[in-house]
């Protein structure tokens, strides 16, 4: 009895896990099927893979200036990354490591921030990047991002695991506060840099929403705009756009693929 | 080589004040050891010559010249750290040349310093090692070698031996303790261990909650103790206290043990007769021939091999800790004599100040 039910447990929890693994995976492995196959035998809901691969990976080409897009997303996703990286570790570290009796207020104020959606935000941004003159340029796309709380908090999180008395050991070999920054904090917490190099790159690099807002000529579209576009056409060729869905996700995948171990290293700590 | 000196020191963080005014001198090339209980002070002292700490008021000059302002990198120290605080992502040679590549100093003369401190280190073999890939007592070594290369006036050590086991200790005491012959330079050295300060010390300074108790060599403070924490704090098995009550005989005064016979311990005759006092005793001052005797019950035993010490209970329920070169035969009930010489014993006031 006691073997039965251990393998009914077990059963019940592998199928369960079977389940979500194939609500997961199903999304992507329907969108190579999908690119494989033309419009009319995808929205017949075939499942199996087709003949139209060339064809569809043609027709996006003719229809997307595809090295362009690629190169405005690239922009947009590095440029965010690497200021979001600078200021809100900068953020992180002065948060943990100055003292003073209005910290945790200016803190709890900022994480406070994390509760206002988007929608929002959207219309003080738009009327602010308008007045700046900022409308249509991709640094329009990057500015509201790189003072992230998420990511302060994070570094702050990680910044409290970096041992202080580094801090103090660089000050008596004479380095300034920002020098202990750069030649102590930098490389010791490098595994952090890599986990929030691959979250913010990622949150970039697929950003809709506010791009489509102030991104308004074809010139400085970028690539999940493109797609988006494709998919709200008169008469969508599905099969195109899931060829531009498995274009757009190749970076994303190898970012992640590349920096997966740092990844995890800086999810569970940079100091041990 | 430098002299130091703290004058009426003080610190305080907001309206807490955990240094409360602390006056020492340091001479040049003495050993000073700051020790006392977790939470007296005495890291925060030592980063406060460090210049890790901000001196709220009093004065730190190093050599005559006042340091409370200068950046700790102009102070003429190096300092070694309890974790060690080796950069993780630098080698050896990297971590020892670090502070010199950022003060200008030339490739050759960095290379030649740390080769010379490698070398009375015995650390040549790593010098392209990662931390990670080095044993406690090598960081240890790291440590230490990165604070000689800077030629420092004064070495600050902040607990530096805590982290390693009982046997590697042993060894790097005596390291530290040669290295101090051997570069003859001014250490000030904080641990909440008292064999350590007993072994390294030229001076030690014992202190509690922010004050500094009494300063004096090793053996000052273990024979002639200023008061009853000195007396507690210095020593392992620590001093014996026992009650006792001031008896005056003849313009003559004495400490008695009421509960323990007829000891008589001559005190200073402005002593009043009936005060009570504490008497201390230390565990190897009992012996099998003094004048004066306490009767035992033994409750506990522990056979070092070349003595034992016996804890055991006087009538009145007060645990005494002897020492004895012939306790192999003891067995935890059996009944001890412990007698003992009553110049020996130490007497202390109800403040707890000494009384001679």
């Amino acid at each position: 009895m006691n073997g039965f039910r251990r393998f009914a447990a077990m059963a019940a929890t592998y199928g369960f896990l079977g389940l979500m693994a194939f609500l997961s995976v199903f999304p992507f492995i329907w969108m190579v099927l999908g690119a494989t196959n033309s419009s009319i035998d995808i929205i017949k809901g075939k499942l199996l893979p087709g003949a139209a691969f060339a064809t569809n990976v043609g027709n996006f080409f003719t229809l997307v200036n595809v090295p362009l897009v690629f190169w405005n997303s690239a922009k947009i996703a590095i440029l965010a990354t690497v200021l979001t990286l600078a200021v809100s570790s900068l953020a992180g570290y002065g948060f943990e490591m100055f003292r003073s009796r209005r910290r945790e207020r200016v803190y709890r104020a900022m994480l406070l921030t994390l509760m206002i959606p988007f929608a929002a935000l959207m219309i003080p941004l738009f009327i602010m990047m308008g007045k700046a003159g900022l409308i249509n340029t991709h640094l329009a796309v990057v500015l509201p991002s790189i003072g992230s709380a998420f990511v302060i908090f994070y570094f702050r999180q990680s910044t409290k695991a970096f041992p202080s008395e580094l801090r103090d050991a660089a000050k008596v070999d004479g380095l300034k506060e920002w020098q202990i920054f750069l030649f102590i904090y930098v490389p010791v917490m490098r595994s952090t840099y890599a986990a929030a190099f691959v979250i913010v790159f990622m949150t970039a690099w697929n950003n809709y929403l506010w791009p489509l807002i102030v991104l308004q000529t074809n010139e400085t579209k970028t690539i999940t705009l493109v797609v988006s576009s494709l998919a709200s056409a008169y008469y969508p060729d599905y099969g195109v756009v899931m060829v531009g869905t498995i274009l757009a996700t190749l970076p994303t995948l190898a970012v992640f693929f590349f920096m997966q171990r740092q990844f995890v290293q800086g999810m569970l700590g940079s100091v041990k | 080589m430098s002299e130091l000196q703290l004058s009426e020191v003080r610190k305080s963080y907001g309206g807490l004040e955990v240094i409360k005014g602390v006056d020492l001198d340091i001479k040049s090339g003495e050993f000073v050891v700051f020790v006392g209980p977790s939470g007296c002070g005495k890291s925060t002292l030592l980063r406060m010559i460090a210049g890790l700490e901000e001196i709220t008021s009093g004065d730190l000059t190093i050599d005559d010249v006042r340091m409370n302002d200068v950046d700790p990198s102009k102070r003429g120290i190096a300092m070694v750290f309890q974790s060690y605080a080796l950069y993780p992502h630098m080698t050896v040679r990297e971590n020892m040349g670090f502070a010199l590549r950022f003060a200008g100093v030339a490739k050759t003369e960095i290379e030649k310093r740390v080769n010379e401190a490698a070398h009375i280190l015995e650390l040549g073999a790593l010098l392209d090692r990662k931390p990670k890939q080095l044993s406690g007592g090598q960081r240890q070594r790291v440590a230490i070698g990165r604070a000689i290369v800077r030629h420092p006036k004064i070495f600050l050590f902040d607990e530096p031996l805590s982290n390693l086991d009982a046997e590697l200790r042993v060894h790097m005491r005596i390291e530290i303790a040669r290295l101090h012959k051997q570069l003859a330079t001014t250490i000030v050295y904080v641990t909440h261990d008292q064999v350590e300060a007993m072994t390294l010390a030229d001076k030690i300074v014992v202190m509690r909650a922010g004050v500094v108790e009494q300063v004096g060599s090793p053996l000052d403070l273990y024979d002639d103790p200023a008061n009853l924490f000195v007396a507690g704090f210095i020593g392992s098995p620590k001093m014996n206290f026992l009650k006792g009550v001031i008896e005056v005989d003849h313009d003559r005064a004495y400490a008695r043990l009421p509960d323990h016979g007829d000891a008589k311990i001559p005190v200073s005759p402005q002593a009043a007769a009936g005060t009570a006092v504490t008497i201390g005793i230390r565990p190897e001052h009992f012996n099998e021939a003094g004048p004066a005797a306490l009767d035992l019950t033994v409750d506990m035993l522990e056979h070092l091999g070349g003595e034992t010490f016996a804890y055991a209970r006087h009538g009145n329920g007060e645990l005494i800790v002897v020492e004895t070169k012939n306790g192999r035969g003891l067995r935890a009930g059996d009944h001890l004599t412990a007698r003992f010489d009553p110049v020996s014993a130490l007497v202390f006031d109800g403040d707890g100040k000494r009384l001679r």
